[in-house]
């Protein structure tokens, strides 16, 4: 329905309202002139009603309907078409909202998720850190301790070399001289040495005499 | 012989082992003589070996051996040198060779007793040096004790050397 059609609506409208009008106004006029003319009411109603048929006559009202028809379904059509606007622009509306809704809802859960993990990275530092530093005082206390043993060790092979040693090589002299020296060479030795124990062999002899 | 003077042992009697040899030779002695008074006159008799000991204890001590009187006395000597003389052990690393027992043994009796008497032993494990025992005591002279008690200057030489490498 185009703005021709609207006006040519509203015009029938407006001619009707202004037929009603004018026809309520002779009325009036019969009524005060009555007086004059002597007519009676009933017969003004009776041309009334006469001219209210003539003009709104069947075929008038078959096409008033028709355009009341057109225009509601016009009207319902623009409404609809509207409400189609309007559904669209909410639905686009709330699509948006939700959109941002969403967004926002989706970052919240996103930074807590964030700050979560922020959290749980820096317990596992702090963890990691502790752990760190429980396995560095292991370390050193594992170091002290395999220092002070190896010390141990070292001191006790020392003095076990020391000790095994003077043996080794005492044994090792000995067992190389072997029966290597004769007995006549060793006489002067032998002698001195019976020298330097006479005193203690004399008073051992006399104690035993 | 002179009876006050102590009997002198010669170099060549070492051990009462050697002692008791020569009172069995002293006793063979006597009976040969015993037998031969037995036997009858002109008859061949065989007299018994002296050993080189003897003579020279003999000679040693001025003893005629022809005598029975001085024989039993010499015997009897000997048996009291058995019985009294000092022992001494020693112990050297190989066999003691006759000479160098001769001047251990003349040492011996020069310083220690004239009728000390030595019975010898073999401990190869001292390599040097002898072992001596006494009644009650043992004096170990032998190269083994000498290293042992020096091992605390050992010790010492291999601490120093092993300063020195570390530096």
């Amino acid at each position: 329905m185009n703005t021709g059609g609207l006006i040519l609506v509203v015009g029938s409208l407006a001619a009707a309202t202004a037929a009603f009008i004018w026809v309520a106004m002779r009325l009036g006029k019969g009524g005060s002139s009555r007086g004059k003319d002597g007519l009676p009411d009933v017969q003004l109603d009776k041309a009334a009603t006469v001219d209210v048929e003539h003009i709104f006559n069947d075929e008038f009202r078959e096409e008033l309907r028709n355009r009341g028809r057109l225009h509601f379904e016009k009207v319902i059509g623009e409404n609809a078409m509207f409400l189609q606007q309007d559904l669209r622009q909410t639905t686009a509306q709330l699509n948006d909202y939700m959109k941002a809704e969403i967004t926002k809802t989706l970052q919240e859960e996103f930074k807590k998720y964030e700050q979560s993990i922020t959290d749980a990275k820096q317990l596992a530092l702090e963890s990691i850190e502790k752990t760190i530093t429980t396995i560095e005082q292991q370390r050193v206390f594992l170091q002290k301790q395999l220092q002070a043993q190896y010390e141990d060790q070292k001191n006790q092979a020392i003095a076990r070399f020391e000790k095994e040693m003077a043996g080794i090589i005492n044994h090792y002299v000995l067992r190389a001289i072997g029966n290597e020296i004769d007995l006549t060479d060793q006489l002067d030795y032998i002698l001195a040495e019976l020298e330097a124990n006479k005193k203690a062999i004399i008073e051992d002899l006399k104690s035993g005499i | 012989m002179e009876s006050k003077q102590a009997l002198i042992l010669p170099t060549s009697l070492v051990s009462q082992v050697d002692v008791a040899r020569i009172m069995r030779e002293l006793t063979t002695l006597s009976d040969f003589f015993i037998s031969t008074k037995a036997r009858p006159a002109g008859s061949d008799v065989q007299p018994p070996r002296l050993s080189r000991s003897l003579d020279q204890l003999a000679q040693a001590n001025k003893v005629n051996l022809l005598e029975d009187a001085q024989r039993r006395q010499l015997y009897d000597e000997l048996n009291e040198v058995l019985g009294r003389a000092p022992l001494i052990h020693m112990s050297f690393a190989s066999e003691a060779s006759p000479k160098a027992l001769d001047r251990i043994i003349d040492w011996l009796r020069s310083n220690i007793h004239p009728q000390t008497l030595l019975q010898v032993g073999l401990q190869p494990t001292i390599a040097a040096g002898c072992v001596v025992r006494t009644s009650s005591r043992v004096f170990d002279l032998s190269l083994r004790s000498h290293l042992r008690g020096q091992e605390p200057y050992l010790i010492e030489l291999i601490a120093l050397s092993v300063a020195k490498q570390s530096k």
